[in-house]
């Protein structure tokens, strides 16, 4: 749209330019043509005057004027007009009387051309005549001027050719071509080259013009600015001296100029519609990249980085995208190793609360549990092999710990503790701590077969499993905090994990009286009574598990 | 000094017919087209019934000068064998010359202490040029009659001691296309009085140039 209003501004602007500059162009040819043809009327003039200064010199010599008063001698005449001729350079000269009848002449002459031009010489004051007649079959610019013996006793026509030679000579003086055209419209001399003469006789019929008039004229395959001046020609008519201007040539300057605008013009059109362009698509380019950014990150692609390198807005917003997405990915990997380094409830809840020192007291069951025999049987073990072993286990037993709502708390080595109610109370906590653990023999006998597969020693475990109030929160200093549980009833589960060690009480899994009843369902359990625990001075009611009822 | 020329011609004239005849008198008053006095106009007698007088023994004299760079007077008639004498009285010198049919001559470059005369014995025009100054011009009018005379500058000539009887009169100018012909009758008891309005050609004279720069008209 922008480009159309361009294009035609600039549209608007070369045509008027354009018409302006040929108009100029066109009045500054008319008013060449003009002062050329002010020149011309000056230089033929001048030349018209010469020629008679000449010729009264000559007719003022003291023996050519004895000569010429005594007109009876005609070969004398005329071997002295070969010395006329040549000191006053004219191409034809003659002797009349007084009634213009020729008494000698250089080269023949129609009867009635001199006798005309005499009579003009003698009407006139100056007794001078100028005029335009053929001699010799040729065109000659006339001059008439008496001689005076003292009294004028007959006439001295002198003139010179008006031939090619002529027409250029003028031509080079006066910066225009000049034609004589006889009344029979013939061009008698011209500057002009042949091809450029045809038909010009031809338009000047048609031309009805006065002499101070400039006309324009198509032929010879050109236009052309055209003046004319009409003489009068001896013996009748009138001889048109044609001025002329080649338009065509004279608005070559005028065309280039015009083309130079055309170029100018075109040249504006194209740099502006590429500088829109690229403009455009320097502006929307990035915008159209940072919404196919925005739509991959939202796809979860956070990997990918935007590359604008620009130091405007738009690279700036390209930088916080790229900072966005960093930071997601950040997020993203901080999330991820946190569901891995603690349980997903508690990274949760992290997440929501912040990692904040503290605590609470709340019911919480634990559940620890050790592998039998793992030390000394890892010892046969490369320590790759055990790290695997290890980890296929422990992640048996996770599985089973989540998908009973528990939390893996921490792993001790083998031994894993896991909370049930902290950080997050989700009701019957101390049920599927026991569920869990009885999920966690099965897998265990299910993780033997394999290894009995493998030809690899099976695996035993001992469990315990307390329930009762203690300190849940993150504990430890700024730069590191876990959330972690402690209290008596932590230390009570741990100690219950020990007592299946025993092998009195032939017992893998060992659960207190305080679960047991807020588990508040029925389970198979064999009481073992009252146990003397390390570090406590009172008995524990303790119960070996062995199934739900 | 023309005035003596005129009378001088005129007493000789009369010299020869006093003897027989009583005298008549011819007034001419010459206008132009416009009315102006027509000055240095020629006009002269010829009798219709009687012969011209025998020419004089000794020739007359007449002469044209040659003063302030202009010949006077411009027109001189005189009867054919007059003597006319060309005197220089400028400090340069002068080309008089005349190619005219009734007769050629030529006085060469010449100061005030040469002075030379022609006789002229064909009667006609005889116009007179310095070759080195184009613009002096002087018209010697020579005729066979002895009754001849130059108007002033009031356009008035008078001719005298004329034998009553008819005559031609006619009269020159160079400015005129063709003489101007008329008859008169003079008796001696009134003068005649001929009154000529002429039509004259503009006057075509070479003007004299004004300094050595300027053009020669």
């Amino acid at each position: 749209m922008l480009f159309v209003a361009v294009a035609a501004a600039q549209l608007t602007t070369y045509l008027v330019v354009s018409r302006m500059n040929r108009h100029n162009a066109e009045q500054e040819v008319a008013a060449d043509l003009a002062q050329a043809a002010r020149v011309f009327d000056r230089v033929s003039s001048a030349r018209a005057e010469l020629l008679a200064t000449s010729a009264r010199a000559v007719a003022s010599d003291y023996a050519i004027r004895s000569l010429f008063a005594d007109a009876e001698d005609v070969p004398t005449l005329r071997s002295a007009f070969t010395s006329v001729r040549e000191r006053i350079a004219a191409d034809f000269v003659a002797l009349t009387d007084l009634d213009g009848e020729p008494i000698a002449t250089s080269a023949p002459v129609a009867t009635p051309t001199l006798a005309v031009l005499v009579a003009r010489a003698d009407a006139s004051l100056t007794a001078e005549a100028t005029g335009y007649g053929f001699a010799g079959d040729r065109l000659h610019a006339l001059v008439v001027v008496p001689v005076r013996a003292p009294t004028i006793t007959a006439w001295l026509v002198v003139g010179y050719a008006i031939d090619r030679a002529f027409a250029t000579d003028l031509q080079q003086q006066t910066a225009v071509d000049v034609s004589f055209v006889d009344p029979a419209d013939r061009v008698a001399a011209t500057s002009l080259p042949p091809a450029r003469v045809l038909g010009l006789g031809e338009a000047l019929a048609g031309l009805t013009t006065s002499t101070e008039s400039i006309v324009t004229a198509d032929f010879a395959g050109e236009v052309s600015l055209l003046t004319v001046r009409r003489k009068p020609m001896s013996p009748a008519g009138t001889m048109t001296i044609v001025l002329q201007y080649s338009l065509d040539e004279k608005l070559a300057p005028a065309r280039r100029l015009n083309r130079l605008l055309l170029a100018v013009a075109a040249g504006g059109l194209v740099l502006a519609a590429l500088l829109g362009l690229t403009m455009a698509r320097r502006l929307s380019q990035p915008v159209q990249a940072l919404a196919a950014h925005t739509r991959s990150i939202a796809r979860g692609d956070y990997e990918t980085r935007l590359t604008l390198d620009r130091a405007d807005e738009l690279g700036d917003l390209a930088r916080s995208f790229n900072a966005m997405s960093t930071g997601l990915a950040e997020r993203d990997r901080v999330r991820d190793l946190l569901d891995k380094n603690v349980s997903p409830a508690v990274a949760t809840r992290l997440l929501r609360d912040g990692a904040v020192l503290g605590g609470e007291v709340r019911a919480v069951t634990i559940l620890f549990a050790d592998l039998r025999g793992f030390t000394p049987m890892s010892e046969h073990l490369a320590p790759t092999e055990v790290v695997a072993l290890l980890n296929r286990y422990l992640d048996r037993m996770s599985a089973v710990i989540e998908a009973q709502g528990g939390i893996i708390d921490k792993f001790i080595g083998d031994e894993i503790m896991a909370l049930f109610g902290a950080p997050v109370e989700s009701g019957g906590d101390a049920n599927r701590a026991l569920r869990a653990a009885l999920g966690m023999r099965a897998a265990l006998a299910e993780f033997n077969a394999e290894l009995a597969a493998e030809n690899k020693p099976p695996l035993a475990f001992g469990i315990g499993i307390n329930t009762g109030p203690v300190v849940a929160g993150n504990i430890g200093s700024h730069r590191r905090l876990n959330f972690s549980v402690i209290g008596d009833a932590v230390n009570l589960a741990a100690r219950l994990q020990t007592l299946t060690r025993q092998r009195a009480f032939a017992a893998d899994i060992i659960v207190s009286r305080a679960t047991l009843l807020a588990a508040g369902r029925d389970y198979t359990v064999r009481d073992l009574g009252p146990v003397a625990v390390k570090g406590r001075s009172q008995t524990v009611e303790a119960f070996a598990l062995d199934g739900e009822s | 000094m023309r005035f003596k020329v005129l009378v001088l011609s005129g007493l000789l004239a009369t010299g020869v017919g006093q003897l027989a005849l009583p005298a008549a008198e011819l007034s001419v008053a010459a206008k132009d087209q416009d009315g102006a006095p027509v000055a240095d106009l020629i006009v002269w007698l010829t009798p219709l019934d009687a012969p011209l007088p025998p020419p004089p023994t000794t020739p007359p004299d007449a002469e044209v000068v040659q003063k302030g760079e202009e010949f006077s007077p411009y027109t001189l008639p005189v009867r054919v064998g007059t003597r006319v004498r060309f005197p220089n009285l400028d400090d340069v010198q002068h080309h008089v010359y005349s190619l005219s049919k009734p007769k050629k001559f030529d006085i060469p470059l010449h100061g005030g202490d040469v002075e030379e005369s022609v006789v002229i014995d064909l009667p006609g025009i005889v116009p007179v040029g310095c070759n080195i100054h184009d613009w002096m011009l002087a018209y010697v009018l020579v005729l066979e009659t002895p009754w001849f005379a130059r108007s002033e500058t009031d356009g008035a000539a008078r001719l005298t001691d004329v034998p009553p009887g008819r005559y031609t009169l006619e009269a020159w100018h160079p400015r005129l296309r063709r003489n101007v012909t008329t008859t008169v009758t003079l008796n001696a008891a009134a003068p005649a009085l001929a009154e000529l309005d002429l039509q004259l050609r503009p006057d075509r004279r070479l003007r004299r140039a004004p300094d050595a720069t300027g053009r020669t008209y």
